[in-house]
């Protein structure tokens, strides 16, 4: 009881003893406040002018009918967007998008874990294979994009060429537009499937091996211990695979661009608000309008994935 | 994640959105009224002294980087007081039109001379990105009389002249003489697209080629090379104002292209470029620029024939449409720099300088008084070039002023000749976007 009297809670304490506001801004905070700001000041300057301001700048301009180029442009509000919205354009831009970003996540994030399976086994000539694997992801998206556009020519492309030896000719990749779609997804996925095999590998190293070992002792086969014991306690690695992938693959440009410059079959969000100002049209309030539609696309995926399956991820 | 968003945070992110939306504000066009083409009034060069240094922006038409860097040199020989910087803006016309259109946005780093093509000079001059010409003209005493005419007024917009030309094409019909020879055909190019039909299966027979002709590369210039089909067979993409794409005789021209591959199975579509798989013996026939013309004559390994292009059913001649590029000066530079690139654009489009350009690259020269003896002598597939312009026709309004008209076409014939989509429904989609392209982006630019 004595020692409840005496040692009185700290809070308390400190609350009779507390000093003024004026004591409180002492000569050592000030100057701990001034090396903040000077530490802190310049990265909060080039975020402003680098990330924020050309993202309110685009949302400004969203709302002008501006020609690039042009000195001058007429403010009309909300009206490009309904011109997207009402245009038989959305439905096509939206679809590329969709099938192209749905299909290169779920691509380079299934293939990249039956690689991550197979370089995770004790076998000869893994470290090889894992920097093979890894090595297109740091390649320039640009030649990636130009030697893949030899390979797929149709004319004396290698593929064409190995199509005419067993007397097939070749699809029309390039100008085809739902060829091109496939030509670029196929790229794009062989590009970045080792970028989610390195993430998964570095997963499935970390399992741990007394649990695994123990469902083995139990009798659970590998493809029992994959699918029960490997996969979930994966979760975490899914989870920012999935928000990692999907951000990229929303933002994909260099492949499209390099490989279908018209976009042709291929105009996903993120190219159609390129071809609209930079391309043909110079549209650049519609272009910036596309491109806060794909912003708030993005916004709310990562708010929903952070929402809701972030809640089935294991941690441990 | 939880996100703890209290009234506090709420009112600091709403200030700062506000403060950037306020500061955002303060950049980009004016809003505030139009600002009329810059270049619309003539200029007064009277008392201005050229600036010392300019920039030139090119794409190097027809790879003419080395030609042009020497037509630079004899430029600092004789104006040593003016030095031009030579700047790969581009790697094609379109990369050039983006990088200048930036630049016009960012209203800094504008060049003093700037390649622009057939379809982008008329969107400067709409957007006032451009200054007319006239009064540098007169006052340079530049020889426009001395000018291949229908050149020149490719440029010429409300009496004004807009730019002058430069690295001006025609399409020519490119054919592989080795091929025709084995096939027993004349030594020239067909003169309709009927005779040709007749000629393809015995060629594509005799030649072992993957195709007897491939069309261009729907993803280069397929509206441009696409026209001589259309005007063989009575059709165009406009006339004038008016989109005329899904009429009867546009729509049997294309009908007639879709069946040369599907149904008669002696044509292909380009994947890349048209003249590259000339060159390399894919096909034994195909149309592509004067431009490639030297390009193909040195990478081929057979003999080529170059030839006129064919005509249809409706039109035998006059089936050829002008194309290339031509040098413009831009308004939001300094009248120091517009009357130096002004004297630059002089001497580069002076008659030897025309002529050397030519010998280098296969484009036509631009001065009627350019001798062409020596370059002849070397090349004489470039006369044919030089000759077919006496029959070339002033380009449809829908393919070269309408901004991405170009790209909606290519997105058509691509509808039509690589998914054998429904002609006729394929060309009243493309006319409903070309009316809407002209009413939104054209027509009230017309206007003033």
């Amino acid at each position: 009881m004595t020692r409840q009297l005496t040692d009185r809670p700290r809070a308390v304490v400190e609350a009779k003893s507390a000093p003024t506001p004026r004591a409180r801004w002492s000569a050592r905070t000030r100057r701990d406040f001034f090396v903040f700001l000077a530490l802190a000041l310049p990265n909060l300057l080039l975020i402003a002018v680098f990330t924020y301001l050309p993202l309110f700048n685009n949302i400004y301009y969203s709302t002008l009918d501006w020609t690039l180029g042009s000195a001058s442009a007429t403010v009309v509000g909300f009206e490009n967007y309904v011109t997207f919205f009402t245009s038989p354009d959305a439905a096509e831009v939206l679809g590329t998008t969709a099938v192209f970003t749905l299909v290169t996540v779920g691509g380079s994030m299934i293939l990249g874990l039956l690689v991550a399976l197979a370089l995770n086994s004790r076998i000869r000539g893994t470290t090889f294979a894992r920097s093979a694997v890894f090595a297109p992801y740091v390649l320039s998206g640009v030649g990636v994009g130009l030697v893949w556009l030899f390979i797929f020519d149709p004319g004396y492309g290698v593929l064409a060429w190995l199509l005419r030896g067993i007397g097939q000719q070749s699809p029309q990749w390039i100008n085809d537009p739902q060829l091109s779609l496939v030509m670029v997804i196929i790229v794009y996925v062989w590009k970045n499937l080792g970028y989610c095999a390195v993430v998964y590998l570095a997963g499935l190293q970390s399992l741990p091996q007394d649990v695994m070992e123990a469902a083995s002792l139990d009798g659970a086969n590998g493809f029992r211990r994959f699918l029960s014991m490997s996969l979930p306690l994966l979760s975490p690695t899914t989870f920012f695979l999935l928000i990692t992938t999907m951000l990229s693959s929303l933002q994909a440009f260099d492949l499209i661009r390099i490989m279908t410059p018209l976009g042709n079959g291929t105009s996903t969000l993120i190219y159609e608000a390129y071809l609209q100002a930079f391309g043909a049209f110079n549209r650049a309030g519609y272009s910036a309008a596309i491109s806060v539609i794909l912003f708030a696309i993005l916004l709310i995926i990562t708010l929903l994935q952070l929402r809701f399956v972030e809640r089935k991820v294991h941690y441990s | 994640m939880a996100l703890n968003l209290d009234r506090r945070h709420f009112l600091g992110l709403a200030g700062a959105g506000a403060g950037a939306a306020a500061l955002s504000a303060c950049g980009g066009p004016s809003t505030t009224g139009t600002t009329a083409g810059a270049g619309a009034a003539d200029i007064d060069f009277s008392g201005v002294k050229p600036a010392a240094s300019i920039d030139f922006w090119t794409n190097h038409p027809g790879k003419s980087q080395d030609v042009e860097k020497a037509i630079i040199e004899k430029f600092h020989a004789k104006y040593p007081e003016i030095k031009v910087n030579l700047i790969t803006a581009g790697a094609n016309y379109e990369e050039i039109a983006q990088k200048f259109q930036t630049s016009q946005a960012a209203k800094s780093a504008l060049p003093g001379l700037v390649v622009l093509s057939d379809v982008w000079w008329f969107r400067y001059f709409t957007n006032g990105n451009i200054i007319s010409l006239d009064s540098l003209i007169k006052q340079l005493d530049i020889k426009v009389d001395d000018f291949q005419k229908s050149l020149v007024a490719d440029y010429k917009y409300a009496d004004k002249q807009w730019a002058l030309p430069y690295g001006r094409s025609t399409p020519l019909f490119y054919y592989n003489k080795d091929h025709f020879k084995a096939a027993g055909l004349p030594d020239r190019a067909p003169k309709t697209w009927q005779e040709f039909g007749e000629w393809a299966p015995k060629l594509k027979a005799s030649s072992g080629t993957q195709y007897a002709y491939i069309y261009p590369a729907l993803a280069g210039y397929a509206g441009w090379t696409l026209q001589n089909i259309l005007w063989g067979w009575g059709g165009s993409w406009s006339n004038e104002w008016t989109m005329n794409c899904d009429s009867a005789e546009s729509v049997a021209a294309l009908q007639w292209a879709q069946d040369s591959i599907y149904k008669d199975k002696w044509a292909g579509v380009s994947s890349k470029e048209a003249a590259d798989d000339f060159a390399a013996g894919i096909t034994s026939t195909t149309i592509s620029s004067t431009g490639s013309l030297l390009g193909v004559l040195k990478s081929a390994k057979f003999n080529v024939g170059v030839g006129y292009l064919p005509g249809g059913p409706k039109a035998e001649s006059g089936v050829c449409p002008t194309g290339g590029a031509g040098l413009g000066i831009p308004s939001g530079v300094s009248k120091e720099v517009q009357l130096a690139a002004a004297t630059f654009l002089k001497f580069m489009t002076e008659p030897e300088n025309t002529a050397a350009f030519s010998a280098a690259t296969g484009y036509m020269p631009t001065r009627t008084s350019a001798d062409m003896g020596a370059v002849l002598a070397k090349t004489p597939q470039i006369k044919t070039a030089m000759d077919q312009l006496a029959v070339t026709r002033v380009q449809d309004n829908a393919r070269v002023f309408l901004p991405g008209a170009d790209q909606e076409m290519a997105k058509a014939a691509a509808a039509i000749l690589t998914q054998q989509g429904d002609v006729k429904a394929t060309m009243a989609g493309l006319k409903t976007t070309l009316e809407g392209i002209y009413t939104k982006d054209v027509k009230p630019k017309l206007k003033s």
